[in-house]
């Protein structure tokens, strides 16, 4: 096995879906731009990237034409170098980072720029001509199910109170506004820069949430269910990406190294519970590993909902004390084909940040699915 | 759509020497005429007292800011709010020197807008007109030590609350002012501002309030001193008095009570010593009393806790309760049990022997003999006061008329029984009516005894004009054919609010061969305040009922088959509506060539309401209408989606505006402001078209199919789970998204009009033999309101 490591990540700021910041920017220039500037941070050779697999959930409109070649231009990288889309919802740009791990134990290149994006104000989530499979439909698959819909599901699997979601909401809130108070997204975020327009700080994140505030919200996907936009992910405007490259190659170029590629696993599972994905995915990966979630000392876990994530977190045995410590989608957003590369990178920036030894980044994904990676300190 | 439009077809004649208006004063009026202007199109500066703090012009954006959230809405549509720029008296006076008209609107003193009037006068440029909104001060002392050229230029304009929908402007000129200035704003108020101009002279409240302030002191005094209720009063002098059903009380909460003790002693200073007024007013009195102590209650009306009524909230339901004039006590309103609410006459109502008889007699006989005194003080035009409490106090019929209605002699031989003054008018009629018609001619009692016809602003007839002597070209119980001359015809709907039925089917059908007898063009036009408030939904449910199916299908087919008749005649088709035009009215209206639309329409598709889907063609063109929309995301979705949205919510535009936003009207289509316009420039833009018209071709269009269907049950499966959509609501979306997605069809094949109609009718029937759309029929026939079911 070839040592794959990720040598750099960087994200835009993460803001809200049609009122944020973002919304007047095109997802491609958006992701450009911190591909860009992920290059310029890492120090990266552009002539020796391999190709920019770029995630996307809804790849058409502003995100068509395969996004990932455009975003090479965009960036001023070589045009030596190629561009290709992946999609696996919001497990996209993960898929990314799996693929390019995969090619390089191909031996088909050395070093990638792992990307995702998503304008959820630009490009509508379903995208503009949805046009499902009536015979599936009809034939009462819950394949096309409304996200919401499969964490009321969950909430009432695993008997989640709505109280309970929105603690686990009001805690990420907190976490995030800590994080930021303390610079703990300074290194990773990328202003993005478009005319007079400059953003830089994430748009979602609430200091002031709160039970009492969250109380008052009506449910959001069932008249009688305990979901509600607040213990949901907001729809978010936002790119994320890595450079993944051989453990070999960063030392040879003296480039950083935040954390080694241990093992990954993609796993299917009910639709209608899509949201439990994580649980299976995580103990491929951790067997492919040889790791047990006791070693586990740091973990992203996508929130897509409250009601998602506690449900992984009790099925699965997590820690929550070692989950989202910078907080999670709930209060930082959710932009479906950037996620996947922003929990890992972030997975790997807090290994080495906190120096520790494992750490784990997983997600679940609409159509019910999970993803998952295990990293390993690279000093270690 | 796609149907050859003659260029150069005439919009109305607007005022163009007015070009820029600036309003000084953001309260309630000056603000909201700003926002007409701007309804107008036409850009506005408005201006108030600077504020404390960083934004100086605090006081005017506060004003933008909640007339943006007033209800009704001051704005046609939000983007209108754009034409006005805001600002203060202290630094932006100089924005006054491109004005074409500066209309004052400050605070009632006479000092301080003295001050403002000779700070504006060295600025504001040459010729440019300066009136004051002002209601209680006369003209003469206003322009009292203002310059020769101001004194030249000023008018009063004065605007009923509110501007956009109270259609009375009063404009008074004094003997100095320019009679072109006079006549510019006259038609800039007419034309631009839609308004209907009365010509005042400069007396104590001009004429409205001086007969509106005056009826509402006697209306209430009168129930007070005859003991009847709150219930009983209004029931009387709402719809049997020929005033709007709210009466007297429910007035007097709608202004809002905390109005009447200023307004009714301002009168009283102003007006003679020996003015009838000062009769029916005491400041001590116990109306007057009574007032004061509900304002001192916090009663001011429907913007306060409530007034003669209030709404409470006992478990969750609202109770409309009413005050006891007595006990000053509030409980469930009753009806009125007066035998005479129930006249449909208005002799017969103030001779009824009941108190509300008498209630009846006292008030119109007063306030009736105070009017024929006040000419020719307040003016010498008896028709123009029946206008301004027409216009400007929502009368259904003017003082004068009412007097023909009781019929002169006889009401001047009752105020003689009574020992009550007979006013000289009156006297010197000599039994003779006020009004008479002469030919196609509605005459005018003149001072010097003869007759004149009553004038008109040119460009200004309704139908009832072209009516008057002469015979329709077809005609039945439900609608006519007129002939309009020039070769151009009018269908016109006559049923019980115009709803659309079998005979206004037919007559459509008659219209479409029009030509055939001599015409060139047809207008789809009637005087009724209310285009046509739908299909007659009784008609429906009764077939139902009887599960007549297969007449309810012959009936839909014939209805879509009229309509596309319209489409397809040989000849430009003109829709030309007012008020509301819902369901069956909105799709008549969706098969004309082009529409002239009162810029008070109200259209929409609101069949799900009663648990149909549109189906004489409305889904079909509303989708066309997306699908052919330039300038949106490729892919049919995005307009099966659009078309969807507006059918599904039952969106009806609250101004011809915003039709447009809804594709109910196209861009090319017209707007005249003044309703009484509104014919002549139909009339005006069917002649434009009939020059090389040719009907338009038959589209065909491209769907998706079952897939898009699928995709837009997954949307209403979302609604419905989470609340926002009933049971019912999901089985008629469904039905309807069927239609919208082109039923069994594939994205490769074509889908035509028929085949869309065909689809509309298979959701028609699946529905109406739902029982859950009877319901919904029978509840909206029952409540006038739709069921959630």
């Amino acid at each position: 096995m070839i040592n794959v490591v990720i040598s750099g990540y960087a994200r835009s700021p993460f803001t809200l879906a049609h009122k944020g910041a973002l919304a007047r920017v095109r997802p491609d220039e958006m992701v450009g731009q911190v591909i860009k500037a992920l290059v310029e941070r890492t120090g990266v050779e552009p002539e020796d990237i391999e190709d920019v697999i770029m995630g996307c959930a809804f790849p058409e409109g502003e995100q068509g034409f395969n996004l990932g070649r455009i975003a090479v231009f965009l960036a001023g990288l070589p045009q030596s170098v190629a561009g290709t889309t992946v999609n696996r919802f919001c497990g996209s740009s993960m898929q990314s980072i799996h693929m390019a791990a995969g090619a390089i134990q191909l031996d088909a290149g050395e070093a990638f720029i792992c990307a995702g994006a998503e304008s959820m104000t630009r490009v509508p989530m379903t995208g503009f001509n949805p046009a499902p499979h009536p015979g599936l439909y009809e034939s009462g698959t819950d394949v096309y199910i409304s996200m919401g819909q499969t964490a009321e599901n969950l909430a009432n699997k695993y008997d989640i109170s709505r109280e309970s979601q929105q603690a686990f909401a009001v805690a990420s809130h907190q976490k995030a506004a800590s994080a930021r108070a303390n610079g703990g997204f300074a290194d990773e975020i990328v202003p993005i820069i478009v005319g007079n327009l400059r953003v830089e700080t994430d748009g979602g994140i609430r200091e002031d949430s709160s039970q009492e505030v969250l109380d008052t919200l009506e449910p959001a996907f069932d008249k009688t269910g305990t979901v509600t936009a607040g213990t949901s992910s907001p729809l978010t405007d936002g790119a994320a990406a890595v450079l993944i490259c051989t453990e070999d190659y960063a030392d040879r170029k003296g480039l950083p190294k935040l954390a080694r590629i241990k093992s990954v696993g993609v796993s299917g599972c009910a639709p209608e519970i899509m949201g439990i994905g994580p649980v299976a995915a995580t103990a491929k990966a951790l067997s492919r590993a040889r790791l047990e979630m006791k070693d586990i000392d740091v973990v992203e876990l996508n929130e897509a909902f409250s009601a998602q994530a506690l449900a992984v977190i009790k099925e699965a045995k997590f820690d929550e004390k070692k989950i989202n410590l910078d907080g999670g989608a709930i209060a930082l957003g959710h932009p479906l084909g950037a996620t996947g590369a922003r929990i890992t990178g972030k997975a790997a920036s807090l290994l080495h940040r906190e120096g520790a030894k494992f750490a784990l980044a997983t997600q679940c994904i609409g159509g019910g699915q999970g993803i998952a990676t295990v990293l390993e300190a690279c000093d270690g | 759509m796609g149907k050859s439009v003659t260029s150069g077809v005439s919009e109305p004649a607007n005022d163009s020497t007015i070009k820029k208006v600036a309003v000084l004063g953001s309260g309630v009026m000056g603000g909201a005429i700003a926002a007409h202007v701007a309804n107008a199109g036409v850009p506005v500066v408005l201006l108030d007292i600077p504020a404390d703090g960083d934004n100086r012009n605090k006081i005017a954006d506060g004003a933008i800011a909640r007339m943006q959230k007033t209800n009704p809405a001051p704005f046609m549509a939000p983007e209108a709010a754009k034409l006005i720029t805001t600002g203060n008296l202290d630094d932006d006076l100089e924005r006054l020197s491109d004005a074409d008209w500066i209309c004052e609107a400050i605070v009632e003193k006479l000092d301080i807008k003295h001050e403002l009037y000779r700070k504006i006068d060295p600025i504001r440029k040459r010729g440019s007109i300066v009136s004051s909104n002002t209601s209680t001060i006369p003209l003469h002392r206003l322009i009292d030590g203002q310059s020769d050229q101001f004194a030249a230029d000023f008018l009063i304009t004065h605007f009923f609350n509110p501007p956009r929908y109270m259609r009375l402007l009063e404009i008074v000129a004094g003997t100095t002012t320019r009679a072109k200035a006079e006549a510019q704003i006259s038609t800039f108020g007419n034309v631009n501002l839609g308004k209907d101009i009365v010509h005042c002279r400069d007396t104590p409240g001009f004429i409205a309030n001086r007969i509106g302030i005056y009826w509402m002191t006697v209306a209430m005094g009168e129930a007070l001193d005859l003991g009847l209720s709150v219930e009983e009063a209004d029931s009387i002098v709402g719809r049997p008095m020929g005033i709007p059903k709210t009466g007297i009380f429910g007035l007097a909460d709608l202004t809002g009570i905390d109005l009447s003790p200023h307004v009714m002693r301002s009168m009283a200073e102003l007006l003679p010593a020996d003015d009838p007024f000062q009769k029916v007013y005491d400041e001590q009195g116990r109306l007057a009393t009574l007032i004061q102590t509900m304002i001192n209650d916090g009663y001011t009306g429907r913007k306060g806790k409530g007034g003669f009524y209030r709404l409470s909230k006992t478990d969750g339901k609202r109770i409309k309760e009413s005050r006891n004039l007595e006990s000053g006590e509030y409980g469930p309103a009753g009806k009125s049990h007066l035998e005479s609410a129930k006249a449909r006459k208005l002799r017969a109502l103030v001779s009824h022997p009941d108190r509300g008889g008498t209630y009846a007699w006292r008030v119109l006989a007063q306030t009736l003999s105070y009017v024929a005194s006040l000419v020719p003080e307040i003016t010498d035009d008896i028709a123009s006061v029946d206008r301004a409490m027409k216009s400007g106090y929502a009368w259904k019929s003017g003082p004068f008329e009412k007097i023909d209605q009781l019929g002169v002699h006889w009401f001047v031989d009752r105020l003689a029984a009574d020992g009550m003054p007979i006013p000289p008018l009156l006297s010197q009629a000599n039994g003779k009516p006020l009004y008479r018609e002469e030919g196609s001619q509605i005459q005018v009692r003149t001072l010097d005894g003869g007759y004149q016809r009553i004038a008109q602003p040119q460009g200004a007839m309704r139908l009832s004009d072209y009516k008057r002597a002469r015979d329709p070209v077809a005609a039945n119980a439900s609608a006519s054919i007129w002939n309009l001359d020039d070769g151009v015809a009018c269908l016109e709907f006559h049923s019980k609010m115009n709803a659309i039925d079998p005979q206004i089917i037919a007559m459509v059908r008659e219209a479409a061969k029009i030509d055939k007898k001599g015409f060139k063009a047809l207008i789809v036009y009637n005087d009724g305040s209310n285009f046509s408030v739908g299909a007659n939904i009784g008609l429906a449910l009764f077939a139902a009922n009887a599960a007549m199916w297969p007449l309810i299908e012959q009936n839909t087919k014939e209805g879509q088959d009229a309509f596309l008749g319209l489409k397809y005649a040989p000849f430009p088709v003109v829709g030309a509506p007012s008020g509301m035009a819902l369901g069956g009215g909105c799709e008549v209206l969706l098969h004309c060539d082009v529409i002239q639309a009162h810029a008070e329409s109200y259209l929409g598709l609101v069949e799900v309401g009663v648990g149909f889907v549109p189906s004489w063609g409305g889904t079909k063109e509303v989708l066309l209408r997306n699908l052919a929309k330039e300038k949106r995301p490729g892919g049919a979705m995005p307009a099966i989606s659009a078309t969807f949205e507006t059918i599904s919510l039952a969106k009806v535009s609250r101004s011809a505006r915003e039709a447009k936003k809804l594709l109910y009207l196209s861009e090319t289509d017209g707007i005249t402001m003044n309703r009484d316009r509104l014919l002549v420039d139909a009339k005006n833009r069917a002649l434009a078209m009939i020059a090389g018209y040719a009907p338009p071709e038959k589209p065909e269009v491209s769907l998706p199919g079952a897939t898009a269907r699928v995709a837009l049950e997954m949307t209403v499966n979302g609604f419905v789970a989470n609340g926002r959509a009933t049971h019912h609501d999901g089985t008629v979306t469904k039905a309807l998204a069927r239609v919208v997605s082109g039923g069994d069809t594939d994205i490769v094949d074509r889908v035509t009009e028929k085949d869309l109609l065909a689809l509309e009718r298979e959701a028609q029937m699946s529905l109406i033999k739902t029982s859950a759309t009877l319901d919904r029929l029978e509840h909206m026939l029952e409540t006038g309101k739709p069921l959630r079911n």
